[in-house]
Formats: C-alpha cells, sequence, structure tokens
C-alpha cells in the first residue's frame, strides 16, 4: 500500500513538475481607452491561470504606441503578443515576417473561426501576420440628447447635418456644434465626401496610385469650408483651444457641446464612456451628399494579434491568443472592447450573452452595409497622413486656399508613395 | 605614488562609468553620424546615400526651415528671460529674511517637477480653453484667451513653462551671490554707492563666470527640449510650436527616415556647438575670473 502511495505521489509530483515547466512568462502590448484596458487585463487573468502562464501587461493610449512599437520591433525587445494596427503590417512585415506566421500555430490556433478573406487581409506574401480582432469603419455617432435639445431628429444625409448648424447656435448658442472634424477626422471625413461624390477611394490598393484629381479633391475641401462657415464643425483653432487632447478628454464632448463625429465604430465605448449622464450617443451610419455614388466608407480590418517574431515563447504565446480569441472565458472578459469581433465564436458567445450593446451590433451592421470601394493601407502611412493633415491645417488657418490645398495635397501624398 | 595593483583597482572602480560613456553615449554618438549619410528605416540594413540627407534638408525640407527658425526663437526668447528671473529671485532670496530657507525650497521646487511629463500635462489643462488661466482672467472681466490654437500664444505657453522652471539655475545663481566677498559691498556701502550701482559693478561682474555657465547649460537644455511641445501642442498649431527634437522624433519614429532624423539631430549639435564656441569667445570679454589680471 505504501509502495502505491508513493507510486501515486510520485506521478502526481510529476505531473505538477511539468506544468511549472510549461509555465511561461510573457508579455502583452495594446493600445485603448480605460474600459479596454481593463477588459484585457482581467482576460490575461483568466486565461493566464487557465492555462498557467504569465502575462504582464503593457498598455498605452493610442499617442506614442506606434513609436513604441517599432522601436522594440528595431531592437527585439517587442511584448510576445502585440495588437497591431492593421496599416501598420506593410510597414513592420515587408515581406510577412515581421511577425509570427500564425500558420505555423493552427494545431492551438481555431483558424477556422475566421474568414478565408479576413486571414487573407493580415496575411502578407504567404504569412498569417495576425488575426483580426474586428472589422472597424467610419461613421457618424451623434449625441441624440443635444440634438433633442436642439429640437432636430437626427440626421440621415450630409444635407441635414448642414442645415443643423445654424439651428444649433440659434436654440442652443454659439459654443453647440452638431459636429466635431478637424485633424485625422476632418481628413477622413473629406476622404468620405469624394469617394461618394467620385465613386473612387483615394489610393487604389491594388496599383497604390492617387485616383483624385486635384478638381475632385478640390470639391470635397469646398464641402468641408461649407460645414464650417454654416457652424456645422467647429473651426480648426477653437478645437485646438481644449489643448492637444483626444475627443473622449475634451470636455465640450462630455457635456453633449459637440452634438456628434465621424468615428472608427470600434470606439463606442470610448467615446460613449465619458459623455455626462443622462446623455445617450446614437449611430447613424454614413450620410451620403447630394449625388453620391456610394457610402464612402472607410472600412478595414481595425487591429490584428501578432506574436513576435522574436519570441521564444510562441507556443504559450498563440495558447494565450486562442484563450483570448476563441475560448469562452477569455470572449466573456475581453468583451467587446475592440467592436464586434472578427472570430465568429466570439461574436456568437458575446451576442447570446448580451457582451455586446445593441449600438455596438448596429454600428458594425451600418459599417459592413456601407458600398464603397476598397480602401489602401497606405492611407494610414505617416508621411501621407502628415501630407494630407499638414495641408489641411494650413487651409483651415487660412494659410492657403482649396485650390493650392488639393494641389499640395496630392503632390505631398504622390512623393511619400514613390517609395512605397 | 601608485602601485600596480592600485592601478587596477582605480580602472576597475571608473570601469562603469567609462563602459557607460562608450556604450551609451560615445557608440550612439559615432553611430548617428554613420546612419546621417544613409537610408535607414530602423527595420532593414541602412544604405549608404553619401549626403543625400543633407543636400535634402537644406534644399527641400520646408518643415525643417520651419522648424530651425522656431527652435531658434524659442532659444532666443528663454534662455534670456530664464536667467533674468532665475538671477532676480536669487537677489531677492539672498537676503537675510524670516523661513527664508522654506522660500529658497519653495522656488527650487518647479525645477525638479518642470521637465516632467505631469507638470507639461498639468499645463495643458491651465491653458485649455476652460483652464484655470482663463478662468481667472474671465473672473477679473477679461476675455477668455485662445492659448493653443492661435500659433503665437502656443508659443508663449511653452516659453512660460521653459521660465517656470528657474530653479536650478536661480540655486546655482544664488550659491554665486554668497560667495561675493562681503568687504566689497561695505567700501562700496561707504563710497556712497546705491543699490543699482553695487548690483551692476560689484555683484554682476563678480558673478559672470556663473552668468556663463548658466548661459551655456540654459542654451544647449532649451534646444533638447521636448516635453513641452510633445505634450501641450504637439507642435502645432501650423508647426509654430514644432521644435527640431520633436522633427526629430517624428522622422526618426514616425516616419522611419531614421537616416535623416539622424541628419537633422547633426544639424543641431552643429548649431548649439557655433553657438557655444561664439559664447567661449565673447567669455574672454565679459567673464571675469578670480586672479584675473585685467581691469
Amino acid at each position: 500500500m505504501g509502495c502505491i502511495r508513493t507510486i501515486i505521489a510520485a506521478a502526481l509530483a510529476t505531473t505538477a513538475i511539468g506544468n511549472i515547466a510549461n509555465a511561461e512568462e510573457l508579455r502583452m502590448s495594446w493600445w485603448g481607452g480605460d474600459s479596454r484596458h481593463k477588459a484585457t487585463q482581467e482576460a490575461l487573468k483568466v486565461c493566464g491561470e487557465k492555462l498557467g502562464h504569465t502575462i504582464n501587461p503593457e498598455f498605452t493610449g493610442w499617442d506614442g504606441h506606434f513609436q513604441k512599437v517599432a522601436t522594440q520591433l528595431a531592437g527585439g525587445t517587442e511584448a510576445d503578443i502585440m495588437q497591431i494596427n492593421w496599416p501598420w503590417l506593410p510597414i513592420f512585415s515587408k515581406e510577412g515576417t515581421g511577425f509570427a506566421d500564425l500558420n505555423d500555430f493552427a494545431d492551438t490556433i481555431d483558424l477556422s473561426q475566421w474568414s478565408a478573406d479576413e486571414l487573407a487581409s493580415s496575411t502578407r506574401d504567404g504569412h498569417l501576420n495576425g488575426l483580426p480582432a474586428s472589422v472597424s469603419g467610419r461613421l457618424f455617432f451623434f449625441n441624440k440628447t443635444t440634438w433633442d435639445k436642439a429640437g432636430l431628429p437626427l440626421p440621415t444625409t450630409m444635407e441635414d447635418v448642414m442645415a443643423a448648424g445654424p439651428i444649433f447656435a440659434e436654440k442652443l448658442g454659439d459654443n453647440y456644434y452638431p459636429l466635431e472634424g478637424t485633424g485625422l477626422d476632418a481628413s477622413l471625413m473629406i476622404q468620405m465626401i469624394v469617394t461618394q461624390q467620385t465613386g473612387k477611394s483615394f489610393i487604389n490598393p491594388e496599383t497604390n496610385e492617387v485616383q483624385w484629381t486635384a478638381d475632385e479633391l478640390k470639391a470635397g475641401i469646398d464641402m468641408y469650408q461649407a460645414m464650417l462657415d454654416n457652424h456645422v464643425l467647429k473651426s480648426w483653432p477653437d478645437m485646438a483651444a481644449a489643448g492637444n487632447v483626444p475627443l473622449f478628454e475634451n470636455a465640450d464632448w462630455s457635456n453633449g457641446m459637440i452634438g456628434g463625429s465621424y468615428q472608427w465604430d470600434t470606439t463606442y465605448s470610448k467615446i460613449n464612456d465619458p459623455l455626462a449622464d443622462g446623455q445617450e450617443l446614437v449611430a447613424v451610419g454614413l450620410l451620403r451628399v447630394d449625388g453620391a455614388q456610394n457610402d464612402g466608407v472607410y472600412r478595414k480590418p481595425s487591429m490584428v494579434f501578432s506574436i513576435s517574431a522574436h519570441s521564444d515563447k510562441q507556443q504559450a504565446a498563440a495558447e494565450v491568443l486562442n484563450c483570448l480569441l476563441n475560448e469562452p472565458e477569455g470572449i466573456a472578459a475581453m468583451g467587446s472592447e475592440r467592436g464586434v469581433p472578427s472570430s465568429d465564436v466570439a461574436a456568437a458567445q458575446l451576442l447570446a450573452d448580451g457582451g455586446i450593446e445593441q449600438i455596438q451590433v448596429d454600428a458594425q451592421d451600418m459599417v459592413m452595409a456601407a458600398e464603397a470601394p476598397a480602401i489602401s493601407a497606405f492611407n494610414e502611412d505617416p508621411d501621407v497622413r502628415a501630407g494630407i493633415e499638414d495641408t489641411l491645417e494650413l487651409y483651415a488657418y487660412g494659410e492657403i486656399d482649396s485650390t493650392e490645398t488639393a494641389d499640395e495635397i496630392l503632390m505631398l501624398v504622390n512623393e511619400a508613395m514613390e517609395d512605397k | 605614488m601608485m602601485g600596480g595593483d592600485n592601478r587596477f583597482l582605480g580602472m576597475a572602480y571608473v570601469s562603469p562609468y567609462i563602459i557607460g560613456l562608450l556604450v551609451f553615449t560615445a557608440f550612439p554618438f559615432l553611430a548617428s553620424l554613420y546612419l546621417s549619410f544613409t537610408d535607414y528605416d530602423l527595420l532593414s540594413t541602412p544604405k549608404w546615400v553619401g549626403l543625400d540627407n543633407y543636400e535634402r534638408l537644406f534644399t527641400r525640407d520646408r518643415t525643417f526651415d520651419k522648424s530651425l527658425s522656431v527652435t531658434l526663437f524659442y532659444v532666443f526668447m528663454t534662455v534670456p528671460l530664464k536667467l533674468a528671473f532665475a538671477l532676480l529671485v536669487a537677489v531677492v532670496l539672498n537676503y537675510k529674511l524670516k523661513a527664508i530657507g522654506f522660500f529658497r525650497t519653495a522656488y527650487y521646487v518647479p525645477s525638479i517637477l518642470g521637465g516632467s511629463i505631469a507638470i507639461a500635462v498639468l499645463w495643458r489643462y491651465i491653458f485649455a480653453e476652460a483652464g484655470l488661466v482663463n478662468m481667472m482672467l474671465t473672473g477679473l472681466g477679461f476675455e477668455a484667451v485662445n492659448w493653443f490654437g492661435d500659433p503665437q500664444n502656443a508659443m508663449f505657453t511653452l516659453v512660460l513653462l521653459r521660465c517656470w522652471q528657474f530653479g536650478s539655475a536661480m540655486v546655482i545663481f544664488l550659491a554665486a551671490l554668497q560667495s561675493v566677498d562681503k568687504s566689497l559691498y561695505e567700501a562700496a556701502a561707504i563710497d556712497g554707492a546705491n543699490k543699482w550701482h553695487v548690483f551692476r559693478y560689484i555683484t554682476v561682474p563678480l558673478i559672470t563666470p556663473v552668468i556663463f555657465f548658466n548661459l551655456i547649460m540654459q542654451t544647449v537644455q532649451a534646444f533638447q527640449e521636448f516635453n513641452g511641445p510633445y505634450i501641450i501642442t504637439n507642435g502645432g498649431p501650423l508647426k509654430s510650436t514644432y521644435l527640431l527634437p520633436m522633427y526629430i522624433y517624428d522622422k526618426a519614429f514616425k516616419s522611419f527616415d531614421m537616416g535623416y532624423a539622424s541628419a537633422i539631430a547633426w544639424i543641431l549639435f552643429v548649431i548649439i556647438m557655433v553657438l557655444t564656441v561664439v559664447a567661449f569667445w565673447s567669455s574672454k570679454k565679459w567673464v571675469y575670473y578670480a586672479g584675473d589680471k585685467r581691469s
């Protein structure tokens, strides 16, 4: 009997030692707002306990995260698991070798939860560089409470938005605006308008060539100016007065003085959380201009989860990734902080459990249903963005007119695209 | 005389510093010089391009021109203002006042906190549209000012932040003021000199070595300012606060143009070096050291 006990004890000890030997200490990095940080930390705790790994979180806001990841990748010190913005893939992984090929972990990660198109979108040169967290697109969110106060129904066309500006000023005061749009938001709004008007996306994703003429771009800029003139948008200098803060930290947004924004559908929680009590945020989808040929939706995989090519714990990282994206505990903890999940099993579980708010589902449906030509990942290339936004700022401050703005943007973007 | 064993021990003691200097200062310094002649995107091998980066800088880069002019304006505004303010406060704190220790500490604290991210964030909120400064202005019956949306006002907030960090220069001035021989003041008083004459003809000449030291240090630090514009204004509006260190950072870590960023860094280094050399050259005319034979 004593002998059997000894054998059982030895077997248990061996098993325990085996588990300890498999336990890894990993790092995972991401950007986001407070609600995403909390949910992801909880998910790492849950999956860590389930798998016997320890996963140290490394999280920041959006600003500076790109630079942080770039520096880490250059030095080979990146986290084992990373949340990567989809447009960064061609920058960090030109030949597909910048991240681990997740096809190599098909035994661990259930890749069947993503469609072939979704996996193709994050595949470079045959290497699956990341798993899409969700598909994201820009659409209009409006603060229904503010619009109600102005005595207006939520807009269904850009014309409605344009007409709302003077009414906001008259009924609520000069400090109330139906919409906001400076910097990136302004440039993407103009892209939406011109895509609707021309039926063409800005940069052809197949050829990497700019497709708009200067006149086409000028028409979009002129419409943006009309929005400024009609009290639809707060001017750039006035928006800048709040300081270098994102929308969700802007007091005018929190207290409802800004009545709407053109944002990623996945940022719902981030922009909804800071709203003062009693205010309701509603997604209304893409609004069309007169004579629009399509919805002009700017839609893309929002972000992907990648595993470091330098990590010596890739197997453990793959286990954690599968837990976060495909296993019930991880899915529940991650919630919908990155939008409606692309993983089928995760989306189904969250829908069944009420883990996704109806507005997020509605917003996602609007983005997916909207029509527009495919966009290029180079739209978010840093030099392309700088060329557009710096020039638009000059225009917004009255330094150049819309003709010069259109010419300058096309010149700078073409120059930036030369090396791509 | 140091024996062989002691020499080895001495080398061992200083080796951590020497190694640190070589690895973390000398190597990056020389590497950036090499990289400034290359096309290097951080993730692949640098490609030698000769003087291309410098040629592009001086002939085709309008952002560099703007950033350089903004940086020079910032330096030439902040350095004299900060030095004058630090000297003024040091003179006041040199008097034997009640609770003078408390005041010296209180005035020094901002320089400890001044360069931190937290203070930059605080500054952003103080000068925001609905921030403390505008609340005070409107409370006094003035109109609120758009500090960050107006290019000139935005630069003013950064200049003010830099001047607010006068503590370290002030402490050095204070130490210099306390080292001035009191008998000179007594002699001046007997001769009927007023306070301004005493300050102008006795105090200032005797602390010129310290003024010179602070001038060099503050100039170098002002050229390297990054936190303020990055956190408070993000270089805007219209690049009115886009100092060269921010441009270097953006080129290196946003555009992945590390070779070009290195070239800008070397131009910045040359500018600082030239100004320092000019300062040293001019110091022969206005800096007086103890035992100096000049009259």
